[in-house]
């Protein structure tokens, strides 16, 4: 596949074009890819808002009908639901793992046993979320993937 | 559903197990000469079922914090002493005798219930470990593409 870089004038709209044959597979991994380094939410803080790239998110939690939204350092409110962020988050990188929480699976950097069959991630800000029984065979089915 | 009854079931026979082992080194330190017939083999599965019964009462509504669930196992493990030892020594007249045999056997349950927690820890360590190398595997996976 031959790849173009062409330099445009800075008043100009940058934009990123694929000139394929068909739409496949990998176009379409290409395209999320693409999606996920770029798409962003907006999420406020003492009365900012910001926008907050998707790629920077650690976790999404669900508390008493609120959204927060987790960074290394940071948390952000969000007037979106948990729900919506799962439409939201590209699915490659981002899993369900309890009925309140959405975690980017390329933050975890441990899985750990908590008791009764649930799980502790530890993720790179050194937090732990728990993945409930529940939710996992569905992180060992995303993580195993084609190995299987 | 099917987990927290995989789950259950687990427990279950390792509980068996662990209760063989203790009727086993009780039996031995405290009623050496008893004789027992055939209906002793049900006195495990027995005392299995019942040490389930507050896992079946105690149960979380919302997900809980480790902290949590460790109160939680504590007092699903009281309740298991107070059931198995009304269940056993439940109507007998209260004896010296009966009562270093109860306090025996609510020891031997407090071991067993945490020897069943410990076995699942380790079980679910394994897995951990399994989860983390597909991690491994997956945040490589998805870095290269």
């Amino acid at each position: 596949m031959e790849i173009n870089i062409r330099n445009i004038e800075p008043s100009q709209k940058e934009y990123i074009e694929i000139g394929c044959w068909r739409v496949n597979e990998r176009v379409n991994e290409i395209v999320r890819f693409i999606k996920l380094k770029d798409g962003h939410v907006e999420a406020y803080k003492d009365e900012k808002q910001y926008r907050i790239a998707l790629s920077d998110i650690l976790y999404v939690e669900s508390v008493d009908d609120k959204c927060f939204v987790y960074l290394t350092d940071d948390c952000y409110e969000s007037r979106k639901r948990l729900y919506e962020f799962e439409e939201l988050l590209p699915s490659e990188n981002y899993l369900r793992i309890s009925k309140s929480v959405v975690v980017n699976l390329m933050k975890i950097e441990q899985i750990r046993p908590a008791l009764n069959g649930r799980f502790l991630c530890r993720l790179s800000n050194g937090e732990d979320v728990i993945v409930s029984r529940k939710y996992v065979p569905e992180m060992k089915e995303k993580l195993r993937g084609d190995r299987r | 559903m099917k987990d927290k009854l995989k789950n259950m079931l687990s427990s279950f026979f390792i509980s068996v197990t662990l209760i063989n082992i203790a009727m086993l080194v009780l039996g031995r330190l405290l009623r050496p000469d008893q004789q027992f017939g055939y209906e002793v083999f049900m006195y495990p599965l027995i005392y299995g079922l019942i040490g389930m019964i507050p896992a079946l009462i105690v149960r979380d509504g919302k997900e809980l914090t480790v902290r949590q669930t460790l109160i939680r196992e504590a007092i699903r493990m009281v309740l298991t002493v107070v059931l198995l030892v009304a269940f056993i020594f439940g109507g007998n007249p209260i004896e010296k005798d009966t009562v270093i045999t109860a306090v025996c056997v609510a020891v031997s349950v407090v071991i067993i219930y945490v020897g069943v927690v410990v076995i699942g820890w380790f079980l679910d360590k394994k897995t951990a470990d399994q989860l983390t190398e597909d991690l491994i595997r997956f945040q490589e996976k998805q870095q290269n593409l």
